[in-house]
């Protein structure tokens, strides 16, 4: 057995020798797996699929797994293809939204983890540029069940963001003073949906990020608890960083240490702000700005932004990547989670846009 | 009712481009019962005895209290008969000049046990001869599924050659599981060690005659506490990809490759004979097309099936990986099992070079088999070893052949080549 799976004990990484706590599921620095906990029993079997407690379906109707996409052969009762043996993808790995097609978002397992703890919930009305809210909430990986709580999380702030459109008259702060409330309000069930999906004697309690944009009547307002990111990349002017992160991180940016330096220290990931049992505080702190002209709003969860961490950089790939695909919003999302794929996948990847 | 269960030890993570997937699957069986009792058939037992000229008559009157005592541990209801062979082959019990077994009962216990006190030493050696009567006795029972004969020799097969003995092994093989055991030295190792292989059984040596009736109560014993009568390893590979072997590896190496028959294109089944309350290891090799990092897949589904029920699975995977400390990482069983193997090879090639006069492969390979029977931490073939070798460095291997070695502790050696440790966990 490797040494991750028979040790009862550790504080650091056996990978990376960043520092872990004992009930951690993986590394926070490198995303390893570490020694399962007593909600996975121990099993003498090396055993990568580390199921969820509760499986949640993305859609119930794309339930069933269809024939296998490698061979097209049929797909056996443990998830493998009877004929070429590949695996099968499970619903929650991989899913995209695309609610118009001027927004869409795709939500990915990436590589080196075992289950896809980032969710994604967006909605949008039809006329361009209209309408759209996306969220992404990002499953902290050393907590237990939060593939179950991150999606949950994510719709339930959707599900407040869609129904409290107030339209017609009032200025744009009151406009602006609406949606912040209502994001406020998104985070709230957000995090009353996290708490209702961990076990009241969790010794690990779920925990995720959250991160919301709301683009109604002109105005964007972004909403951040966490290290999950919103930017507005304007076609024609300066990427702008919607959202500041809670994170370890941030802080010592703030201080001004270079982002480079502070995002490759050995705490880089640790997150100072988060929703669930444990959370000190979920208010999020919010931007609010009214675009002028064509561009690009992106939504996303750290697997992206690992990658690349500065705004101008991120716009540039953003730019270049949608001008590959026609400008398609689900064409561009999908080939920015493959291109962060080939980085290296080590968290989960989550990105969401809208094109105006 | 018998209970099955499998489990798999691996790495599954293979580097970008790996194509070898190598897993130890332990197969654990429980509860299994007596030999005939299951409700799934009768069991039967033949006990076939050399009663050659070179036996003599103390030879063959210890294989008669040997067969005794056998008789005494066959279970009630148990079909049986007692074949005595020497350059051919007569049915000692029941005395019957057609082919034929009786029930166990009192009064057939005490009719066998009277017969093979009447033993006397005649005649050659064609172990063919045996086999084909014991396997046409074996015939006259249908309700039998569960077969199993010991055979005992003190000699070659003088009286019969290779060819016709190897056609003979493989006419019947798969007709009857047998043990087989060579009392004194003049017997080889290599030709009843090839019955043995092909008939699902042991091999061993038993030095001295009186030691013969507690080796055959304990066979007989092993035998009757075989409550499964038959069970197959059967082996799923998907599309496009190798089977490079299959190998029983605990409680004694036993390759079972060329032993499939196909199930379907991508699955084979591999037989396993009878079991009782015990434990098996197997190694699967099997060589994958390469795929994508990141990508998983299933390289081999491997079960064990009575009849047509599949009673236990182990799933053995295979996930390409750019993340060297993942991929690098040895499974410990693996290269236990892989160790055994080598050292089991080492010792069979090491003594057939010494018989051969080639004292330099033989003092290499046995040096070898030195080394791995330390790193594998097999005590019993290190003082097997001890009784052949000198060993100057057990770490480097390093080993000089003794001047002058007991016969009998070099086939004790070879026989006990296969007989593995299990791994430490």
């Amino acid at each position: 057995m490797d040494v991750a799976m028979t040790s009862t004990t550790q504080t650091v990484c056996p990978n990376c020798g960043g520092q872990v706590s004992e009930a951690d599921r993986f590394c926070e620095a490198c995303g390893a797996e570490l020694n399962p906990t007593a909600a996975a029993p121990a099993s003498p079997a090396l055993d990568t699929d580390t199921e969820p407690t509760v499986e949640i379906s993305t859609d119930p109707a794309a339930e069933p797994v269809g024939p296998c996409r490698s061979c097209g052969g049929a797909i056996g009762a443990e998830g493998y293809c009877e004929t070429c043996g590949t695996k099968a993808s499970k619903p929650r790995d991989h899913f995209d939204e695309h609610p118009a097609p001027w927004v869409a978002g795709v939500c990915d397992r990436g590589i080196r983890h075992s289950r896809n703890e980032d969710a994604l919930a967006i909605a949008a009305d039809a006329e361009p540029g209209s309408r759209a809210l996306l969220v992404v909430c990002d499953g902290v990986s050393s907590s237990l069940d939060s593939d179950v709580a991150s999606l949950a999380a994510a719709r339930a702030a959707r599900e407040v963001l869609v129904a409290g459109h107030a339209q017609g008259i009032g200025t744009e702060s009151s406009h602006s003073n609406a949606i912040v409330a209502r994001l406020k309000a998104a985070a709230d069930a957000a995090n009353d949906a996290v708490l209702d999906n961990t076990s009241p004697d969790s010794p690990n309690p779920a925990s995720c990020t959250f991160v919301a944009a709301v683009l109604e009547d002109g105005l964007l307002v972004a909403g951040a608890v966490g290290d999950s990111r919103a930017y507005w990349f304007p076609d024609e002017d300066e990427a702008v960083a919607l959202t500041v992160d809670d994170s370890w991180a941030a802080e010592l940016i703030a201080t001004g240490i270079p982002r480079a330096e502070a995002e490759s220290g050995p705490h880089a990931h640790a997150i100072t702000r988060w929703l669930g049992k444990d959370a000190p505080d979920h208010t999020p702190r919010t931007t609010t700005l009214r675009p002028a002209g064509p561009g690009w709003i992106l939504v996303c969860s750290d697997g992206l932004w690992n990658y690349c961490s500065e705004a101008a950089p991120l716009a540039d790939l953003v730019r270049q990547t949608a001008a590959a695909h026609g400008g398609e919003p689900l064409a561009t999302a999908s080939a920015l989670v493959d291109w962060a794929n080939a980085q290296g996948g080590q968290d989960n990847i989550t990105v969401a846009l809208a094109r105006l | 009712m018998a209970e099955f269960s499998a489990t798999v030890y691996q790495n599954e993570f293979l580097p970008d481009g790996g194509t070898d997937v190598h897993a130890i699957v332990t197969v654990n069986c429980s509860g299994a019962g007596a030999a005939g009792q299951s409700g799934s058939g009768d069991a039967g037992e033949i006990i076939i005895v050399d009663t050659s000229g070179s036996m003599g008559a103390d030879g063959v009157r210890a294989a008669g209290v040997a067969a005794q005592t056998a008789l005494d541990q066959i279970l009630d209801g148990v079909w049986f008969a007692v074949i005595s062979g020497n350059d051919r082959a007569q049915l000692a019990f029941p005395p019957s000049p057609e082919p034929v077994m009786v029930k166990m009962d009192q009064f057939t216990r005490q009719a066998a046990k009277d017969a093979v006190a009447r033993f006397y030493a005649d005649g050659g050696t064609a172990m063919g001869t045996w086999l084909r009567l014991a396997s046409r006795v074996f015939a006259t029972v249908p309700s039998l599924t569960q077969k199993h004969a010991i055979l005992l020799t003190d000699g070659e097969n003088q009286h019969e050659t290779p060819e016709v003995l190897t056609e003979t092994i493989k006419a019947v093989t798969g007709q009857f599981q047998c043990d087989t055991r060579g009392v004194g030295v003049a017997w080889q190792v290599d030709e009843v060690r090839r019955i043995a292989q092909a008939l699902l059984g042991t091999v061993d040596i038993i030095p001295a005659p009186d030691q013969l009736a507690a080796e055959f109560s304990k066979l007989i014993r092993n035998a009757m506490s075989r409550g499964v009568a038959q069970a197959d390893l059967r082996v799923w590979a998907p599309q496009g990809a190798e089977v490079l072997f299959v190998r029983q590896v605990a409680p004694t190496v036993e390759d079972l490759t060329s032993r499939r028959t196909a199930i379907n294109p991508l699955t084979g089944s591999y037989p396993t004979g009878s079991w009782g309350d015990e434990s098996r290891d197997y190694h699967v090799a099997i060589r994958l097309a390469a795929k994508g990092i990141g990508q998983e897949q299933l390289a081999a589904r491997v079960q064990l099936v009575l009849g047509a029920d599949v009673v236990a699975q182990g799933l053995v995977k295979a996930l390409w990986s750019a993340d060297e400390a993942l991929t690098t990482r040895i499974s410990p069983e693996v290269a236990h099992y892989t160790g055994q193997t080598e050292l089991a090879d080492a010792i069979q090639e090491g003594l057939a070079a010494k018989a051969a006069g080639d004292t330099e492969t033989a003092t290499t390979k046995l040096g070898r088999a030195v080394q791995l029977a330390a790193q594998t931490g097999n005590e019993e073939a290190t003082t097997r070893l001890r009784k052949v070798v000198d060993i100057d460095d057990q770490e480097a291997g390093t080993v000089r052949l003794k001047r002058t070695v007991e016969k009998a502790d070099e086939m004790a050696l070879d026989t006990a080549s296969t007989k593995t440790t299990r791994v430490k966990k």
